[in-house]
């Protein structure tokens, strides 16, 4: 919202307070002001000039060398403009300043051999208006040198001001000016009506009945005739522009002069336009069409409130006027509407509209019920003054039922206990007596406030507590340099994941963090997902199911450049949806929290010290399972069991458990749904559920004693049908084994030619031990060769090479 | 004593042969050099001899010793000069091998920093879902029904009465309704907002969310904690502002800016987080007694403060995950 000082000292005196206090003042009190507009800083080194000569450019035809005096000498300037003549006021820009239309600075240059000193402007150069017909050319009496915002007194700073939603009082110059009386201790003034009326009274020529009085509980409307419909003055048209308004004729710049001066919209109809002369306040028909003062047909709906003559709508109540009943050129006598509507009535017509007016911002945040006619007075003063009209006697009021102000009670000791410093109970008093509230009683402890009408925010103490901090000022609530804390239990849910990701960290991964929402798509392959019923667009309908679809949509951005070694991991919440309709309760869905790592690429390059890459392989994602749970859960490797199952999109998959727990699942990522992310190389994720890994981490890690006696190892290697598993080799040693067999470690695979088509030899290292004792060499043997024997025996297995 | 020296002469040169290092060169002279060694050991056999047999031993033994020392040494010379030499032939100029290291997101990174400080002065962590329901996420927080309120936060609805979180608040509530006060805790979190993607604003980001409930707490606590928080986080010279707004679920409201001149460019005012005391409706609405106890609550956005920390320009940077972007911190 932008707000003139210049407009702002009609109603409260800030001449002599610099500009940076009032913004600084406005903005710790709620008000924020976003931009400051000064104009003496946007027209700097712009000022009236004077052509004492002008000639004809040596070098070029459309070009003239004029000589301007700007004051102080006079100068040299090159001119482009056909209107330009010698003896012209104009607006001159002196060397080093800022064109107003474009930003650029001006500096001395030459144009065709000609030194220029500054420019002289045309209306749309300096951002007054469009015409760019020439230069703009200022009447004969304008004082050369003085600047131009004082010659066109546009000497203005113009703030811009976000104004929260419950600050419906502020969306005004009047609402802003009553802050700055308070925020200054200066009193408000506010401008004096005069109504000259003639003997005819109001009702007796027009008639309002409202038959919604929910969402209009009141509606004035005063009758002004014979106006004369034409430009509006100079100083109401510069108000409005210095505002960013558009003029457009005295009536229509009337209504709006006063909506941005108290903050009540109102509507003029041309009264000879009402069939009947008559104001009927309904709901829509549902389904009607209106045609709005846009020009654009409108479908309303049964909730929507119009304002109807005696036959049809005329305009849609608190948003916009209708082209049926608008003022135009031809206007004569006029119906100005002044009402209070129920804000959300107003909101849900906006919003289903999709239209936004000056005057259905303010009803939708709520205006003041008791301002409609002093509002309505404002605007008919100013339409007899203005457009020569004749103003009906009396004011057509109808307000069945009288909206109330609270009266509240405001304890000294609470806003301390609230504040915790405290405010003197006169300045308490003074704050609220200039913001316009009422004290109907006092004693000692506290005051009884009378809110006022425009304060519909202020409901409760608390509401009056905020005010008082506000205006007094929060840069003077003190800083405390100590607090107490109770020695409560002290609770971090997020430690854990913060722990897992770490371990992560550690084995080399890239945290990353991607969006949870996705097309049907996408997100539908691992589960059924949750939609959005207002999307941003139809990448982002449904909520993730899984973080597959974020790995591997980093995978492919990265691939894009040329990054394709990949360790990625995310922690995140999924969500699978288990209704078919919309989500009614939390028993509609699940919400869980995951963490997903992928490895694709190459796991080692090429490199000085490495002859060929080697990429990343199922093996790597087990491994990096299986540390991740030996090393943080307390696990032995033989408890981590890895299941082969099936799934669609992936190649290979598996689950993994401990004990009859599904920790989580992943696998090798199948091409066909890589090729949806342009994925050409192999993608290996994994998913782990993290409830499943705070249940397993509630197991206390004990001490496991340190080996005191030495470990015997026994190397062989046997050459097997192709076809056999070393799992299976494996488990039978296992089995057959005695209790002194520890350990076992496949450490060599190998297969050619030279053993035989079909043919592989497996090397195992196995380990032998006893936590009390040093075993013999004789007891290992025994043990060892018993087992070597019933291999040989149970897989036709050739025992190779050295044993030892 | 002559089996003794026999197998002295014979292993010391076969072994002193096979040195190649200094450590194996070490090892050996405590072997036979050493105050144990064999050839101290031999001396002091030397010692416990008769009478008849000293002379015949004492000079031979001197001179084997002198002997070995000699040998020795020549063989320490080599064996020193050879790694020099093996030094000279490494090719410095080759690259280590690459090992790399994890990193952590930097949005993560931010996250914890900031926790950290409210961490260390006795604040507890809590989280909580983001699909909601419209009661956590508004109605509890006091916006009400239909009211311009709601339009401050953009919301993506899965129906009429669900939604994706617009806010960490909604934890408040949760921890509320299952935790008397006292309560001093942060609640940090994903949330959404429907707002067009673009380099400033993205559909999700992250929030660390306060909340302080106990007897006597007050404005004040609130800016001396969030002055602490802004000291720790930006350096104990930050310049800040605290000044009037709005949200509905707290009264009187304050947001918090911090001045930001980055090197080069214009100074300006920085929003960088909201707060205010709680509204005396929420605590009702969680069965607390607005008149006994008193609380605050503050938001703190991630993604804002890790843009302006690493001069990053495009909030959509984060969420592209690119990794000679995650690598970097």
């Amino acid at each position: 919202m932008k707000i003139s000082l210049k407009w702002l000292n009609d109603y409260v005196d800030i001449k002599n307070i610099p500009v940076e206090e009032i913004v600084e003042k406005l903005t710790y009190a709620g008000l924020e002001v976003e931009e400051v507009i000064d104009n003496s800083k946007v027209y700097d080194n712009i000022v009236v000039g004077y052509v004492e000569e002008k000639s004809k450019h040596p070098n070029a035809d459309k070009l003239s060398v004029c000589k301007v005096n700007d004051g102080k000498e006079v100068l040299n300037v090159v001119c482009g403009a056909p209107n330009v003549e010698a003896g012209q006021k104009i607006v001159f820009a002196k060397v080093g300043s800022v064109i107003p239309e474009n930003g650029l600075e001006l500096k001395k240059v030459k144009l065709r051999g000609e030194v220029s000193h500054g420019m002289i402007c045309s209306e749309k150069e300096l951002s007054l208006s469009d015409n760019h017909e020439g230069i703009m050319i200022l009447p004969d009496d304008a004082e050369i040198g003085i600047p131009l915002v004082e010659y066109l007194e546009i000497d203005d700073v113009v703030l811009d001001i976000a104004v929260t939603p419950n600050r419906q009082d502020a969306l005004s110059h009047i609402g802003v000016a009553r802050d700055l009386a308070a925020l200054f201790d200066r009193d408000l003034k506010l401008p004096e009506i005069k109504l000259n009326e003639v003997d005819e009274t109001a009702d007796s020529i027009a008639e309002v009945i409202i038959e919604n009085t929910v969402d209009c509980p009141r509606y004035s409307a005063k009758l002004i005739k014979d106006v004369e419909i034409k430009e509006s003055p100079e100083w109401l048209k510069k108000k409005l522009t210095s505002i960013g308004a558009r003029p457009i004729n005295n009536i229509v710049d009337i209504t709006n002069f006063v909506l941005h001066e108290i903050g009540q919209p109102l509507h003029a109809f041309d009264l000879d336009k009402l069939s009947h002369n008559k104001i009927v306040v309904k709901s829509a028909d549902e389904g009607d069409s209106f045609t709005t003062l846009d020009s654009k047909e409108r479908k309303m709906k049964g909730t929507d409130l119009m304002i109807c003559d005696g036959e049809k709508p005329v305009a849609v109540a608190g948003v916009m006027g209708g082209e049926n009943s608008e003022v135009t050129s031809t206007t004569k006598n006029i119906l100005l509407e002044s009402a209070f509507f129920r804000p959300s009535a107003i909101r849900k017509t906006a919003k289903h509209l999709g239209l936004s007016t000056d005057a259905s911002y303010r009803f939708e945040r709520g205006t003041d019920p008791e301002i409609t006619i002093w509002a309505a007075n404002r605007a008919a003063q100013l339409m007899v003054e203005l457009g020569n009209g004749k103003l009906f006697k009396g004011t057509i009021d109808q307000y069945p039922q009288e909206v109330e102000f609270p009266v509240l009670e405001l304890r000294y000791e609470r806003i301390e206990k609230i504040l915790g410093y405290s405010i003197q109970n006169d300045t308490v008093k003074n704050i609220l007596l200039r913001l316009g509230f009422g004290i109907v009683d006092e004693n000692e402890s506290g005051v009884k406030v009378q809110v006022p009408s425009y304060r519909r925010d202020v409901e409760r103490e608390i509401d009056l507590i905020e005010e008082i901090a506000r205006i007094y000022g929060y840069d003077k609530i003190p800083v405390i340099d100590s607090i107490q804390i109770s020695l409560d239990e002290n609770m971090n849910q997020m430690e854990f994941v913060e722990n897992l990701k770490n371990k992560f960290i550690a084995f080399g991964f890239n945290e990353i963090v991607t969006n949870s929402l996705w097309n049907y798509d996408r997100s539908s392959k691992f589960g059924n997902p949750v939609r959005i019923l207002n999307p941003q667009n139809n990448d982002m309908t449904h909520l993730r199911t899984s973080m597959i679809p974020g790995l591997l949509k980093t995978i492919s951005n990265n691939i894009k450049v040329q990054e394709k070694n990949l360790m990625l991991f995310e922690t995140g919440h999924i969500f699978i949806s288990k209704t078919q309709n919309d989500i009614k309760s939390f028993d509609d869905f699940e919400e869980k929290e995951v963490l997903s790592f992928t490895l694709t690429g190459n796991k080692f390059s090429k490199e000085w010290y490495n002859s060929s890459e080697q990429k990343f392989d199922l093996f790597d994602a087990k491994g990096i399972i299986t540390d991740f749970l030996v090393y943080n859960f307390s696990l032995e490797p033989d408890e981590i069991l890895f299941e082969k199952g099936t799934v669609s999109n992936f190649e290979y998959y598996f689950d993994v458990k401990h004990k009859k727990d599904r920790l989580g699942e992943g696998g090798e990522i199948k091409k066909e749904f890589l090729e949806l992310y342009d994925i050409e190389q192999k993608v290996y994720v994994f998913t782990f559920e993290v409830d499943k890994l705070k249940s397993l981490a509630k197991v206390e890690k004990r001490f496991k004693p340190l080996l005191k006696f030495p470990k015997v190892l026994r190397d062989f290697a046997f050459i097997v049908d192709s076809n056999i598993s070393a799992g299976e080799i494996e488990k039978v040693i296992l089995e057959k084994s005695s209790k002194l067999l520890k350990n076992i470690k496949l450490f060599d695979i190998f297969e050619s030619k030279s053993i035989g088509e079909g043919k592989k030899s497996l090397a195992f290292e196995l380990e032998y031990f006893d936590v009390s004792r040093t075993l013999t060499e004789e007891e290992v043997d025994k043990d060892f060769w018993s087992v070597i024997e019933l291999i040989k025996k149970q897989f036709n297995a050739e025992l190779r090479g050295k044993v030892g | 004593m002559e089996d003794k020296i026999k197998s002295l002469l014979k292993n010391f040169p076969s072994e002193l042969d096979q040195i190649t290092d200094k450590n194996s060169l070490e090892n050996f002279r405590i072997k036979y050099f050493g105050r144990k060694g064999i050839i101290a050991e031999l001396f002091e056999d030397f010692k416990k001899l008769s009478g008849d047999e000293k002379p015949k031993y004492g000079k031979r033994l001197n001179e084997i010793k002198n002997d070995l020392q000699t040998k020795f040494d020549g063989k320490k010379l080599s064996v020193e000069s050879e790694i020099e030499t093996t030094v000279e032939t490494i090719d410095f100029s080759l690259p280590g091998r690459k090992y790399g290291q994890g990193t952590k997101h930097i949005l993560s990174q931010t996250m914890n920093e900031i926790m950290d400080v409210f961490i260390k002065i006795g604040f507890s962590v809590y989280e909580g879902p983001e699909l909601e329901s419209d009661y956590y996420n508004f109605e509890a927080l006091n916006f009400p029904e239909d009211h311009p309120a709601r339009d401050m936060q953009d919301t993506f609805f899965l129906s009429k009465d669900f939604v994706l979180r617009t806010h960490t608040s909604p934890v408040q509530i949760r921890l509320m309704e299952n935790k008397k006060p006292p309560i001093r805790a942060i609640m940090p979190g994903k949330v959404y907002r429907n707002e067009a993607i673009s380099f400033k604003s993205y559909c999700l980001f992250h929030q660390v969310e306060g909340l302080v409930v106990d007897k006597n707490i007050t404005f004040a606590e609130l800016k001396g904690t969030l002055v602490y928080f802004l000291k720790e986080f930006l350096g104990k010279d930050v310049k800040y502002r605290f000044r009037a707004s709005f949200f509905p679920f707290t009264e009187p409201s304050a947001e918090v800016d911090i001045w930001w001149q980055p090197e080069g460019k214009e100074g300006r005012w920085l929003e960088i987080l909201g707060c205010g005391m709680v509204d005396p409706n929420v605590l009702k609405n969680v069965g607390i007694d607005p008149e006994v106890y008193t609380g605050y609550a503050f938001g703190i956005g991630v993604e804002r403060n890790a843009l302006r920390k690493y001069d990053i320009d495009d909030i959509r940077t984060f969420f592209d995950n690119d990794k000679r972007f995650l690598v970097q911190f």
